[in-house]
């Protein structure tokens, strides 16, 4: 499809530990927009969009501290968690496109340690909605969601804890030559990941992603203005973002259960961009939790199901001898748990030549946005 | 048995479940119009768009279709609770329609997808003097 717009520049905030960071969670966001603003040789006045996903820092305050305006463009994407992470690149394309805005500004910025934390659930005495039929029953937390999906998939399909382990293996591999990512300098062993404690049963600890503070980013606008940037702009070849009927439907009820809900999104990706999981060298998938990560990768069309355990083992989702390597800057469990920005962030390095495990000669590169939470959304990028 | 303490949440009663939480049967909504069935439910009927709707007692049998243990508690009312189990029931006379709930006549690590499961009726009374009737599971 290639739209009008292109990726300029990313940056990123320094990414703490839940509660390490000295900054609030919208200083975080200043600080990682400033970064890719001027990663992409622009100026703050050059700035008229803001796009994101569940994030709470209002482009009304963003424009006022950065100096951006006038300002020509806002969105979220509704719902879905950090599957609105490769959304929110697909509205600022949109956007530009249509001609709404020039340059804009696609962030997100989670600080756990200053607002809620996401493994927590808060006390109601009465749950409402879809909620009335879980909560009282302790089905509150992402992890217990994801685990119930994890466990049917895992029964039907015969995927084995061990490749749940792979997931988390390949993101502290690869976290290890990261500097920037949280577990820099603290591998993690198979041993270690099965001996680790139970969270929500099929998930241990390291299955699930860590709680942190931080901010990324990245720049979109014209092919045109790109021109004369600092460095060489990254195509966006095509962006899903979507759902089947009564995909999602609350309380497990969607008739397609269990489901990554990429299905859909695998779909329309592949056809909008004219290429297949064939044509794919390294992707970036978003893991809130390991199972809904292999799902996303049977959905995306890389594997059938039953293949799934073959296809992670022997370092085939591992860099750099793997088929597929996987979440190369470290990803949600050994990078750093922006919401999954930083899985946007490294697709856009691994077209530009800059991960620190970097793909040779990469003419596309995939990030899948958070599984298991509805709608689901996939963007890839390539050489512009 | 409970599985969660007494004073843990319960559901807030409305017109469209109602009849779930206190008839102490499994009285799936469904849709006068069209006669579809969904579970939780729904202010509009997913296939036709009516809002008017009935309900259909289903028999209280079914099989486990998924499960999860809690070991992490999330809320800090919860942490003599775990670990705890939730299960997915499948209902045997309509398996597309799945029921979420507590087996706790079984210890957490002897449950499997597949058990064979009937439901049975918690009592509970809310804060505001309501009557409900939460339905839970036992091995059949």
């Amino acid at each position: 499809m290639r739209g009008a717009a292109v990726v300029v520049g990313v940056g990123e905030s320094t990414y703490y530990k839940r509660g390490g960071s000295p900054d609030t969670e919208f200083q975080l966001a200043c600080t990682a927009i400033r970064r890719a603003v001027e990663d992409a040789g622009l100026a703050m006045a050059d700035i008229d969009g803001f796009t994101s996903y569940m994030d709470r820092n209002e482009p009304v305050r963003l424009s006022a501290a950065l100096g951006v305006g006038p300002l020509n463009f806002t969105a979220q994407t509704f719902g879905g968690g950090g599957n609105g992470a490769a959304a929110a690149v697909t509205l600022a394309d949109a956007a530009i496109s249509a001609g709404y805005a020039e340059t804009i500004v696609v962030f997100r910025a989670l600080a756990q340690g200053q607002f809620h934390r996401y493994g927590q659930a808060g006390r109601v005495r009465r749950a409402r909605g879809a909620g009335a039929f879980t909560a009282p029953y302790g089905m509150l937390s992402a992890a217990q969601i994801c685990a119930m999906q994890t466990m049917r998939y895992m029964h039907e399909h015969g995927i084995t804890q061990d490749s749940l382990a792979e997931i988390v293996l390949a993101g502290f591999e690869h976290a290890q030559r990261n500097p920037r990512a949280i577990r820099y300098g603290t591998p993690l062993t198979r041993e270690q990941y099965h001996a680790s404690r139970w969270i929500a049963e099929p998930f241990h600890l390291y299955d699930c992603c860590p709680e942190n503070d931080g901010a990324a980013a990245i720049v979109v606008t014209t092919k045109e203005r790109a021109r004369d940037l600092r460095k060489s702009p990254v195509a966006i070849v095509a962006g899903a973002h979507g759902l089947e009927h009564r995909g999602g439907v609350a309380a497990f009820a969607d008739p397609t259960f269990p489901t990554a809900y990429h299905r859909h999104v695998g779909t329309k990706l592949w056809e909008r961009a004219g290429c297949g999981p064939q044509d794919i060298g390294v992707a970036q998938f978003y893991e809130n939790f390991t199972g809904p990560v292999l799902i996303a990768i049977a959905e995306m069309g890389f594997c059938e199901p039953g293949e799934l355990n073959d296809f992670v083992a022997d370092g085939n989702i591992r860099w750099p001898d793997g088929g597929l390597p996987i979440n190369t800057a470290g990803g949600n469990l050994g990078e750093a748990y922006i919401h999954g920005f930083g899985n946007v962030v490294e697709a856009v390095r691994q077209v530009r030549g800059e991960s620190t495990c970097q793909v040779p000669d990469v003419e596309l590169s995939l990030s899948v946005s958070g599984p298991g939470y509805a709608p689901g959304s996939a963007i890839l990028f390539g050489k512009a | 048995m409970s599985v969660l303490p007494d004073d843990w949440a319960l559901p807030a009663l409305n017109a469209r479940n109602e009849q779930w939480f206190t008839s102490g049967s499994i009285a799936v909504q469904r849709c006068i119009a069209c006669s579809t069935r969904q579970h939780p439910p729904e202010e509009i009927c997913h296939r036709c768009g009516a809002s008017a709707f009935d309900h259909d007692v289903l028999a209280p049998t079914g099989t486990v279709f998924s499960y999860t243990v809690a070991h992490y508690a999330v809320n800090r009312a919860l942490a003599d609770s775990v670990p705890y189990a939730v299960v997915l029931v499948s209902l045997d006379e309509d398996p597309a329609v799945r029921v979420v709930g507590n087996l706790p006549g079984v210890p957490c690590d002897a449950i499997r997808i597949g058990m064979e499961v009937e439901a049975y009726w918690e009592e509970r009374t809310a804060e505001d003097g309501a009557a409900i009737r939460l339905p839970q599971w036992r091995v059949r």
